[in-house]
């Protein structure tokens, strides 16, 4: 389609037909403030901030969020009418809001300060009574919500009901004394909440994990990637002295478009904990990182099977690599079990789907997972393809899951076990004989109730007879670099007499032969009570390296934190570890590790290709200060 | 409920009204009820209908004063989807009473009327969205579809025609925004009634359940079976050359009979107020009158002169020597406007400060509180004249007022609702400042001492 032409303050922009003004003013740098419009949100119109005036029309205030381009549509954001009812809009919000900046932890990214400042009267004409609420009030064990700080945007609202599918959030009363509030005031349960805080443009949804721990300009952030699934969501990470403040969404379109599940956001608090490891011990005692390594090398060297190895579901790829390393060579025959994964082999043949595919799908097939536990953001997507897109929607799980919320849905309840076996029967599907476009399969494990192989088959069948795309729904955080690495194993741990934790232990625990007991990990444990070697190790927030997500996308960690001494790099230890092995694993920094990967795995080759340590930052121009 | 007093057996919508028992169907045949619809659906296809509509000039009665024919002419001829017809009878305008008037003494006139409508739009399921006050309308029309069904004019080919119909209504709980079209979509969808966002999509394209809807009011559709049956000719003889047929108004306040009148378009409000109201109470003088429900801009007494013709009645020379308020509609100013015909008179034993306040609260507590204007504009407003009345102002509190109106118009808030609070304060502030000023300077109330005097 061909870009419509318009003018903005007399500037001149072309945009594709559909965009909104404010879209388009966006794209000149021009500022239009917003409360309620929100990119990825249907426009509701609701604060009246954005108002320009736009000819051909009326003279009258046409707001910016809820008009599409035309051609030749002049649009002014600073005639006198304009800016005046910017003004009053600005100062209306300011009637009944509270003047507790000071001790607001949405002071200093607040949009409502923010355009005050830059769009509202210079003084205050505000002298009369304020309106009260009690506040503030638990949304949950992890919002807080201060109704008094509240502009009634509707974003959050908006936010629940279109993306994340849920009626637990609406508005009570109304007029003026209209108020946020949960269904029946109960705590929100849903798995995504979180995200209402980022779209908040004011302090009235605040996280109470990080409540009152710090201002944001008191604040350093690192653009990275979340660790908790292997959706590998682009997150933002804030530190202040040493300290894991805050986990905010970071919009990537490819991926995660700008959501985050509360894991990813507020599971972070550990890498703070005050007992974690500092040092290196041996049988109880402090020790150098020398003699540690020593007498654990001495621990596992020579064990052959008898030696068990369990790996973290986060373990890097450059990690993995040094584990291979080390696997092919003096660990040879170790048994090896990592954490988390899933039964589903590395993928094969066709390529698998990404994420964004799943916009353009017409079928979409959920087999085998209930999304919204194992790969959550992903869940998400699918709710934005059928809900907004009209996908159509087919679920095969033997209970009811997340999805079910959709009245369109067809869920075909199967017997456990029997996954495979409905989708050889889904290919005569009415559904799937003219989808009119992209038929998406996803399909997971069944949480070990199904044969994944056999499942993996099936739906690629599936996918190459109706013209679809699979995408293989790994849970563990690095599974498929793991799986492209060779030390994504699921050896039983039974049995063995040494153990070398990396990570946190086993979740069927500590087998009882073991005599040797080796771990790096950041915290202590009871299961380490009988250690042999106890290494502290990094958390998320301070290590580097990169992960493979699901669709295969690798991406780089960029800690906020610095790695504080003694502790070392993963990679470090494991080069050391193999140095006392009699291996040569001798690395300059971690660019020589992902160069070699590169070259030895085509999978990973966008190992050798770092982004830009420094990038430009984006103006941000709409919406909350932290994109 | 009291029995509402107004016009029988007037040209159009009450020719038939002061008939015993007019709310049964039977009375309702005896007097050539229901030929029209019979006319329409057996002889008539829907274009032709839609054709005669326009031919007859009959334009919306809720207030916007569109056509009512080109309004249907906007429903697609085929939809995948069902179309639907909803009549507005949320009427809750302070000062309107007349659609209640028309569902009271002769519901069959709006269910016929429904019927020739939806047969007109290709619709089978048409919704009657009636506001939850009104009890004895809902008993009537109920009564009335319970009528239709048994005689089989509703339901499966009524008439023999190859076409059904089904009519069903929905009882609003008791919102004023529920008037406004797409707050009255949504609220009949179950949810929260809120104004929709932004036009186009119109209703006729995506309106109730997204589905191509018309909303028309009760007295637009308890017109149809006039122009139907009596043809489009006969109805453009009503009214002026641009503005055709007959309208309901409500009179209240201070006049001798209050009540609902029929009168044809064009007439001046002296007409109604001093002829068929009575005018005013014995030994006062009208100070101001209300032409279209609380939400039309007031109007000087002395103005009862102009006309009924809702384009006529905007027009700024209408205010003669008076200076015109700072209103905005479309960008434009204007003197005031004929909304949905509730004239609210009030005398000089009351105060115009007073007046607006009450109407003011009435809008700051039926704003939906979606809006940043309205639901915080109506709210500040009411606190200014909160401490004008209570001795506590000054000049500050009119200067808010002043800014207050002007940031609830022009279209600065999302629907009518905050122009219309607007207009309160801007008409009343400008036709009376210097009560305001007596107010909020002097703490006088010069309008309670003609009341004492006249009581006394």
């Amino acid at each position: 389609m061909p870009d419509v032409n318009l003018t903005i303050d007399g500037r001149p922009v072309a945009v594709p037909a559909g965009t909104l003004v404010v879209e388009a003013a966006k794209k000149l740098g021009v500022e239009i403030p917003v409360f309620c419009y929100h990119h990825k949100l249907d426009y509701v119109g609701a604060c009246r901030l954005c108002v320009v005036e736009i000819s051909p029309g009326p003279p009258i205030a046409r707001i910016a969020c809820g008009t599409p381009v035309s051609e030749g549509m002049v649009v002014k954001t600073q005639t006198s009418l304009a800016v005046e009812a910017r003004a009053d809009v600005l100062e209306f919000e300011l009637v009944n809001h509270p003047l507790d900046c000071p001790v607001c932890d949405k002071g200093g990214e607040c949009p409502l300060q923010d355009f005050t400042f830059r769009h509202g009267y210079p003084t205050s004409r505000i002298d009369g009574p304020r309106l009260h609420f009690k506040k503030p009030i638990p949304l949950s064990d992890k919002i807080a919500l201060d109704r008094e700080r509240c502009v009634l945007c509707y974003r959050c609202t908006r936010y629940y009901d279109e993306v994340a599918w849920e009626q637990e959030l609406t508005v009570g009363e109304r007029g003026v004394e209209s108020f946020i509030t949960s269904q029946f005031d109960r705590p929100l349960q849903s798995n995504f909440s979180g995200n209402i805080i980022d779209l908040c443009p004011v302090g009235a949804l605040t996280s109470r994990v990080w409540r009152f721990e710090s201002r944001p300009w008191d604040m350093t952030s690192s653009a990275t990637i979340c660790s908790r699934c292997a959706v590998g969501c682009s997150v933002t990470q804030w530190q202040r002295r040493g300290q894991l403040v805050r986990v905010t969404s970071r919009e990537n379109d490819d991926i995660d478009e700008g959501w985050i599940c509360d894991r990813g956001r507020f599971d972070y608090t550990d890498v703070n904990d005050p007992s974690r490891l500092r040092t290196p011990s041996v049988r109880g005692s402090r020790s150098s990182w020398a003699d540690a390594i020593a007498e654990l090398a001495a621990g596992i060297k020579g064990k052959g099977s008898r030696l068990g190895i369990s790996l973290p579901q986060d373990i890097t790829n450059e990690e993995a690599h040094l584990f291979r390393a080390l696997l092919d060579g003096p660990l040879k025959s170790a048994r090896v079990s990592m954490q988390g994964r899933t039964a589903i082999p590395a993928p094969s043949g066709a390529a698998t789907m990404r994420i964004k595919e799943i916009d353009d799908a017409r079928v979409i097939v959920v087999v085998a997972s209930d999304i919204e536990d194992d790969v959550p953001i992903v869940d998400l997507r699918v709710k934005k393809a059928v809900g907004k897109r009209g996908a159509k929607l087919i679920v095969i799980h033997p209970d009811g899951v997340d999805l079910d919320r959709h009245p369109g849905v067809l869920h075909i309840r199967n017997a456990p076990g029997s996954a495979a076996a409905e989708v050889r029967k889904l290919a005569s599907h009415e559904w799937l004989q003219n989808p009119g476009g992209l038929v998406a399969v996803l399909f997971g494990d069944g949480r070990g109730s199904e044969d994944a192989a056999d499942l993996a088959v099936a739906c690629a069948e599936l996918a190459e007879k109706v013209g679809g795309k699979r995408m293989p729904l790994y849970r563990a955080t690095n599974e498929r670099g793991a799986l492209a690495l060779g030390v994504a194993g699921s050896d039983k741990l039974d049995g063995v007499e040494a153990l070398l934790i990396w990570g946190p232990p086993p979740s069927t625990g500590i087998p009882p032969s073991v005599r040797f007991l080796a771990a790096w990990d950041h915290l202590p444990r009871p299961d380490y009570a009988n250690a042999a070697v106890l290494l502290p190790a990094t958390t998320f927030a301070e290590r580097q390296g990169t992960y493979s997500n699901l669709e295969g996308t690798v991406q780089f960690l960029r800690p906020p934190i610095a790695v504080p001494s003694p502790l070392k790099e993963g990679w470090e230890v494991l080069s050391e570890l193999g140095a006392a092995l009699g291996v040569t694993l001798d690395y300059a920094g971690i660019s020589p590790i992902q160069r070699e990967i590169a070259g030895r795995v085509p999978e990973l080759a966008a190992l050798a290709h770092p982004p830009d340590p420094n990038p430009e930052p984006r103006r941000v121009l709409v919406g909350p200060a932290h994109p | 409920m009291a029995e509402l007093r107004g016009t029988t057996n007037g040209p159009v919508l009450t020719r038939w009204f002061g008939t015993d028992d007019l709310h049964r169907i039977d009375v309702y045949e005896r007097l050539g009820g229901y030929v029209a619809l019979r006319k329409a659906i057996t002889t008539m296809t829907p274009d032709q209908i839609v054709q005669e509509i326009k031919d007859s000039g009959l334009r919306g009665r809720g207030g916007a004063d569109f056509s009512t024919g080109v309004k249907w002419s906007l429903m697609p001829k085929e939809s995948a989807v069902p179309m639907h017809l909803v009549v507005n009878a949320d009427e809750s305008e302070p000062g309107s009473a007349k659609d209640r008037y028309l569902m009271e003494n002769s519901p069959h006139m709006l269910l016929e009327g429904v019927g020739i409508a939806a047969y007109a739009i290709r619709s089978h399921q048409a919704w009657i969205y009636i506001r939850g006050e009104y009890d004895l309308p809902f008993a009537r029309l109920t009564a009335g579809i319970e009528e239709m069904r048994a005689k089989g004019y509703l339901g499966p080919k009524p008439f023999g025609a190859d076409w059904e119909l089904d009519i069903r209504i929905f009882r609003g709980h008791g919102a004023y925004i529920c008037g406004e079209e797409g707050a009255l979509l949504e609220s009949l969808e179950g949810k929260r009634a809120q104004p929709r966002a932004w036009k186009p999509p119109y209703p006729a394209q995506k309106g109730a359940w997204g589905r191509p809807t018309t909303v028309n009011n009760v007295e637009t559709i308890s017109t149809v079976p006039f122009i139907i049956d009596r043809g489009a000719a006969e109805y453009a003889k009503f009214g002026t050359e641009k503005a055709k047929g007959t309208r309901m108004f409500t009179v209240s306040g201070h006049v001798q009979r209050p009540g609902n009148y029929e009168m044809e378009i064009g007439k001046t409000y002296r007409d109604l107020i001093e002829g068929l109201a009575g005018g005013a109470l014995p030994g006062r003088t009208i100070k101001c009158w209300w032409p279209g429900g609380s939400s039309s801009p007031v109007m000087p007494g002395d103005l009862l002169d102009t006309t009924t013709d809702l384009d006529g009645i905007k027009n700024l020379a209408n205010l003669k020597d008076h200076p015109a308020p700072p209103l905005n509609m479309g960008g434009r100013g204007f003197a005031t406007m004929g909304g949905s015909g509730g004239v609210i008179v009030m005398d000089d034993t009351f105060c115009a400060v007073k007046a607006a306040h009450r109407l003011l609260q009435f809008y700051a507590h039926e704003s939906c509180g979606k809006c940043t204007p309205c639901r915080v504009g109506g709210n500040w407003a009411v606190r200014a004249y909160d401490a004008i009345l209570s001795g506590n102002g000054g000049p500050q509190e009119i200067k808010i007022l002043e800014r207050v109106q002007e940031g609830l118009q022009g279209g600065r808030c999302l629907c009518g609702l905050g122009d219309a609070a607007g207009w309160v304060i801007a008409s009343s502030l400008t036709h009376y400042r210097n009560e305001y000023e007596e107010h909020a300077l002097h703490n006088v109330c010069s309008a309670e001492k003609v009341g004492m005097a006249a009581n006394a």
